[in-house]
C-alpha cells in the first residue's frame, strides 16, 4: 500500500503533465476553426488533394497490373477526411474529388514504372506518413507495433506468476454456515441450487 | 414548453449539485436527514431533466428555428421520425441526451437499492449525482441546445442523410444506454471503496447493471455495424475507427468483468482486478465519449473542433486521479481470500480469458492513441488503420476465440484428465475434422481454416452441454426435446445463455473469416451492358444494367441504377442502388451526394453494389461478393438474445449459489455432474 504522501505527489505530477498536454492539443484545435456545431460525420475536405508527381523512368512500362494497383491503394489514405483508403474511397463516393485525384497521381507513378514502394515514398514525401493506412515499422513507430504484443507478454508472465503463488497458498475453508445470517430453509434451497449450478 | 425546458436544465442541474453535496455528507456524517434529501434531490433531477428533453423535442418537432441546435439539426421538409432522433445527432443534444439517460439510470438505481446497501447508497447517489453535475454543467455551459440566433433562419440545415437512416436512429441510443450504465457499476464501487464494504455485497448490485451496459454496447456495436455497412457503402462494417474503437473498449472490459466476477463469487478471488475493471470500464466510456467529443483525433464520426473536449479532459482526469487514490490506499482490503489450485482450472481459464479481453482493449487503446503520441515524439502525424489492428488483434481474437470453448466445460479448483477427455474430446475432434473438410474441399487462409477451426471446437463445446443437459431432463423427467431445451435454459439462465451468448461469438468469428474470400470489381455499364463475375464459391454471376434513372421525392433528388441479376444462368431478381442529393425545402442542395447500397443477401454472400457515379449515361459501379455476413446480424442478435436470458429475473436468484459455494468447496464429484 502506498502513503497517502506520495501518491498526492505522483498523481499531481501525472495529472498536472497530462493536463497541460491536452489543454495545449485542445487550444491549437480549436484556434484554427470557427466551427461551433455540427452533425457527428467529417465535413469533407475537398482540396486536400496535392501533386505527387515524378518524371517517367527512362524507357518505362507500367510497374504493375491494375489488381497489384488496386492493392497498392488500399495501402494509400484518401485526404478527404473519409479515414478510407483511396481505392474504396474513389470506388465509392463519386462526390470526393481527393481520391480520384490521388488515384490519377498512383496511375501515372504506375504507368511511369515506379515500383509499389517507390510510389508509397513518393506519397509519404508529399503529404507526410499519415498518408499510409498503417505507420511504416521503423523508428519509434516500431514501439506502436510492439508495445501491445510487449504489454500482453508482461501480462502472461505476471499472471503465471500471481497464479504459482495463489497455489502456494492454502485455500482457505469456507465459513462455517453457523455464521450466515440465513435460514435453515434458505440453505436448504442454496444447496439445492449449488448442485444445479457448476 | 421550450421555455420550460430551458429552465429545466439548469433546475436539474441545481437539483444534481445539491444531491451529490448532501448525499456525500450524509453518508460521511452519517446523518439519515441528508441521505434522504440526496435521494430524493436525485428523483428531482431526473425529473427536471425529463423535462428538460421533452422541452427540446418539442423544440424540434415544432420546428423552432430559432434555436442554433434545431436550426443545424433539421430542415423543415425532414420526416419526422428523424426530427425526433434530431436530439442525439449533434453534439449539443446528444449531450443532455447523455444526462437525460444518467438521471434515469440513477433514480432506478437509488429507488431499486433504497431499502437494502445502506452503507454504500449515500456514496453510490453522490458518484452518481456528481457524474450528473458534470454532464448538466457541460451541457448548459459549453453545449446548451437552447442557445438561440440572433436572427430566424426560413428553414433549417438539415440533417446528415447519411444519418437518416433506421440503424443511425437506434444505434447512438444503444450505446448510450451502455456507455451511460457504465455509471452505475462505477458508483457502487466507488461507494464500496470509500466505505472498505469490499465484499461481495457490491458485486451483487453491480452484476446486473454490467450486463445491461454489456447487452446495450452490444447490439449499439452491432447496429453501428450495420449502419456502416448499409449507408456509407465502403462494403465493409469495422474500420477500427477511432469512435468505433472507443464503443468496443469498454465493451472488452465489461466483458472481462462479467467473467472475473464469477471466480470472486465462486472462490473469493480477483478483488482487487474486479474493482479495477468496473472503474476502468468507466473511465474507458468517458475516454470514448471525449475522443468522439473533442476531434482530437482524426474519424470519420467526429464532431468538429468541440468545444466540450476540455471539459471532458478535466473530468477524465479528475476521475482517474479520485480512483486511483481511492484503490491504492485500500489495497489492503482488497487482497485475495483463497488460492488457486491449478493452472488447469476454470479460474484459471478465466483469468487467461481476462488477460487476452484486456490485452485487446490495450492494444485497441494504443493503436487509437498512437498517432497524438507520435505527433507529440516526432511532430509526425501518422494513420493508424486496419493493417495494424488487424495484425495485432486477429491473433489474439483467435486465442480468445479457443478459450470461448474451454473456459465453460473445464471444471473449476483442478481440471482432472479424465476430466478434460470427457470434455474436450469430441469437441477436439469436430474442429480437426471440420479444418480437414475445408482443406479438402481447397480452402488455402490460414488464418480463415485457424478460425474455422476453432469455431466448430467452441460450437461443439456448446452443442455438446445442450446435448448432455437436454438428455439428462429427458431421461429425469421424460420430457419432449424442445420442452426438454425450454426448461434446462430457463432453470439455469445464467449459464445457458452464456453459452447462447458464445454461439454468437462463433457465429461472428466464421462471418469475420469470410471476409478473407471477399471479391470486388470496379466495373461501368451502360443500359443492356453486362458484367460476368465468379463469386468465392466458383458461381457465375451476370449483372445487365437497365440503364439510370431519376426521381425526385421528399427532399431528395434520387439517381438510380437498377441491375438484372443471373447466377449460374438463373434470374435472382434485380439490385438497385441509388445516389441521393438531398435539398431543403427552398430546393437548396444539402451536404453532399450520399450513397444508397444495393445489398443481395443469402446465408452464403451478400452481392454488394455500389452506384460511385454518373459519367456520361454510365454507372460507375462497384460489386462486392461478401461472404457470410448475414452471420454477423444474426450472431449479433443471438449474443443479443444471450443477454436477455442472462439477465431474466430468475437469474438473480440463480446467482446467489454462486455465493453459497464459497460457503463449502465443491467436490470433484460435483464438479464433474452436468447440469440437468
Amino acid at each position: 500500500m502506498i502513503s497517502r504522501r506520495d501518491w498526492l505527489r505522483a498523481s499531481l505530477l501525472t495529472v498536472g503533465v497530462g493536463s497541460v498536454a491536452v489543454s495545449a492539443k485542445l487550444r491549437a484545435q480549436q484556434g484554427s476553426s470557427g466551427v461551433v456545431d455540427t452533425s457527428n460525420l467529417f465535413a469533407m475536405d475537398q482540396a486536400a488533394a496535392r501533386s505527387v508527381r515524378l518524371p517517367p523512368k527512362p524507357g518505362a512500362s507500367p510497374a504493375m497490373n491494375n489488381e497489384d494497383r488496386d492493392a497498392l491503394e488500399h495501402r494509400i489514405r484518401c485526404q478527404c477526411g473519409c479515414t478510407l483508403d483511396v481505392f474504396t474511397c474513389r470506388t465509392t463516393d463519386f462526390s470526393c474529388q481527393v481520391s480520384p485525384a490521388m488515384h490519377r497521381d498512383i496511375t501515372a507513378l504506375v504507368d511511369g514504372g515506379y515500383s509499389a514502394q517507390e510510389i508509397l515514398d513518393a506519397f509519404v514525401s508529399v503529404y507526410g506518413e499519415r498518408v499510409l493506412m498503417a505507420p511504416p515499422k521503423v523508428g519509434f513507430n516500431v514501439v506502436g507495433y510492439v508495445l501491445p504484443g510487449l504489454a500482453i507478454a508482461v501480462g502472461a508472465v505476471v499472471l503465471v506468476i500471481l497464479i504459482r503463488r495463489w497455489n502456494r497458498v492454502e485455500p482457505r475453508r469456507a465459513p462455517v454456515a453457523a455464521s450466515l445470517d440465513a435460514s435453515p430453509d434458505e440453505l436448504a434451497r442454496l444447496e439445492a441450487a449449488i448442485r444445479d449450478d457448476s | 414548453m421550450i421555455v420550460v425546458g430551458e429552465l429545466s436544465l439548469w433546475i436539474a442541474l441545481l437539483m444534481a449539485t445539491w444531491c451529490a453535496t448532501v448525499s456525500f455528507a450524509g453518508g460521511l456524517g452519517r446523518r439519515a436527514d441528508l441521505i434522504r434529501s440526496g435521494e430524493r434531490a436525485s428523483y428531482a433531477a431526473s425529473a427536471f431533466t425529463l423535462l428538460a428533453a421533452i422541452g427540446l423535442w418539442k423544440a424540434l418537432l415544432s420546428r423552432d428555428f430559432s434555436l442554433a441546435y434545431v436550426a443545424s439539426q433539421i430542415s423543415a421538409n425532414m420526416p419526422n421520425v428523424y426530427v425526433f432522433t434530431a436530439f442525439w445527432s449533434g453534439q449539443a443534444g446528444s449531450m443532455l441526451f447523455w444526462a437525460l439517460i444518467l438521471s434515469l439510470y440513477s433514480a432506478i438505481a437509488v429507488w431499486s437499492n433504497r431499502a437494502s446497501n445502506r452503507e454504500l447508497m449515500p456514496f453510490v447517489t453522490g458518484t452518481l449525482a456528481a457524474v450528473l453535475v458534470f454532464f448538466l454543467a457541460t451541457t448548459a455551459f459549453k453545449a446548451n441546445p437552447y442557445s438561440r440566433l440572433d436572427w430566424l433562419p426560413i428553414d433549417g440545415r438539415g440533417m446528415n442523410p447519411q444519418l437518416q437512416n433506421p440503424g443511425m436512429a437506434i444505434h447512438p441510443p444503444n450505446l448510450y444506454l451502455g456507455y451511460v450504465a457504465t455509471a452505475i457499476p462505477f458508483a457502487f464501487a466507488i461507494a464500496a471503496l470509500v466505505t472498505r464494504r469490499l465484499d461481495a455485497e457490491w458485486l451483487a448490485a453491480v452484476r446486473r447493471w454490467s450486463l445491461l451496459s454489456w447487452f446495450f454496447l452490444t447490439i449499439g456495436i452491432v447496429l453501428g455495424m450495420w449502419w456502416a455497412y448499409v449507408e456509407l457503402g465502403w462494403g465493409g462494417y469495422w474500420a477500427w475507427d477511432p469512435v468505433e474503437n472507443a464503443s468496443f473498449l469498454p465493451w472488452l472490459t465489461g466483458t472481462a468483468f462479467l467473467h472475473s466476477i464469477m471466480i470472486q463469487e465462486k472462490r473469493g478471488m480477483l478483488r482487487k482486478w474486479n474493482v479495477t475493471l468496473v472503474v476502468v470500464t468507466f473511465l474507458l466510456s468517458i475516454l470514448g465519449t471525449f475522443i468522439t467529443r473533442s476531434g482530437i483525433i482524426e474519424s470519420v464520426h467526429s464532431f468538429a473542433q468541440s468545444p466540450v473536449g476540455s471539459w471532458f479532459a478535466a473530468f477524465l482526469a479528475v476521475s482517474i486521479a479520485v480512483t486511483a487514490y481511492l484503490v491504492a490506499t485500500r489495497l489492503h482490503d482488497l487482497e485475495t481470500k483463497a488460492g488457486l489450485e491449478s493452472m488447469v482450472s476454470r479460474e484459471a481459464a478465466f483469468l487467461y480469458n481476462n488477460l487476452l479481453l484486456v490485452g485487446i482493449a490495450f492494444s485497441v487503446l494504443w493503436g487509437t492513441l498512437f498517432p497524438i503520441l507520435s505527433e507529440w515524439v516526432r511532430g509526425e502525424k501518422i494513420t493508424v488503420g486496419p493493417p495494424f489492428f488487424n495484425a495485432v488483434n486477429i491473433p489474439l481474437g483467435l486465442l480468445l476465440l479457443g478459450l470461448t470453448g474451454v473456459g465453460p466445460l473445464i471444471a473449476w479448483r483442478k481440471a482432472s484428465l479424465s476430466n478434460l477427455r470427457r470434455q474436450f474430446l469430441v469437441p477436439a475432434l469436430s474442429g480437426v475434422a471440420f479444418t480437414a473438410l475445408l482443406l479438402a474441399l481447397g480452402m488455402r487462409n490460414g488464418y480463415a481454416l485457424v478460425s474455422y477451426m476453432l469455431a466448430a471446437f467452441v460450437a461443439a463445446t456448446i452443442v455438446q452441454e445442450f446435448a448432455k443437459g437436454v438428455g439428462a431432463r429427458r431421461s429425469i423427467h421424460r420430457e419432449s426435446l424442445p420442452i426438454a431445451f425450454v426448461h434446462l435454459v430457463a432453470r439455469n439462465r445464467r449459464r445457458y445463455g452464456g453459452y447462447i451468448v458464445h454461439a454468437g461469438i462463433v457465429m461472428l468469428f466464421a462471418a469475420f473469416a469470410g471476409l478473407a474470400f471477399r471479391k470486388e470489381f470496379d466495373v461501368s455499364l451502360t443500359a443492356s451492358q453486362a458484367f460476368e463475375a465468379t463469386d468465392p464459391y466458383g458461381r457465375r454471376w451476370r449483372f445487365v444494367s437497365q440503364g439510370v434513372s431519376t426521381a425526385k421525392t421528399l427532399n431528395r433528388l434520387v439517381t438510380a441504377v437498377a441491375l438484372e441479376v443471373q447466377r449460374d444462368g438463373k434470374p435472382v431478381g434485380f439490385i438497385k442502388t441509388e445516389k441521393r442529393q438531398y435539398f431543403d425545402s427552398q430546393e437548396r442542395p444539402t451536404f453532399e451526394p450520399s450513397t444508397e447500397v444495393g445489398i443481395k443477401t443469402e446465408a452464403r454472400l451478400d452481392t454488394y453494389v455500389v452506384l460511385a457515379g454518373v459519367r456520361d449515361d454510365s454507372a460507375e459501379l462497384r460489386i462486392t461478393f461478401n461472404p457470410l455476413v448475414i452471420w454477423v446480424w444474426i450472431g449479433g442478435a443471438l449474443m443479443a438474445l444471450g443477454g436477455i436470458v442472462v439477465m431474466w429475473p430468475q437469474a438473480e436468484r440463480r446467482r446467489q449459489s454462486g455465493y453459497a459455494a464459497q460457503l463449502r468447496p465443491a467436490t470433484q464429484a460435483e464438479e464433474a455432474v452436468p447440469v440437468g
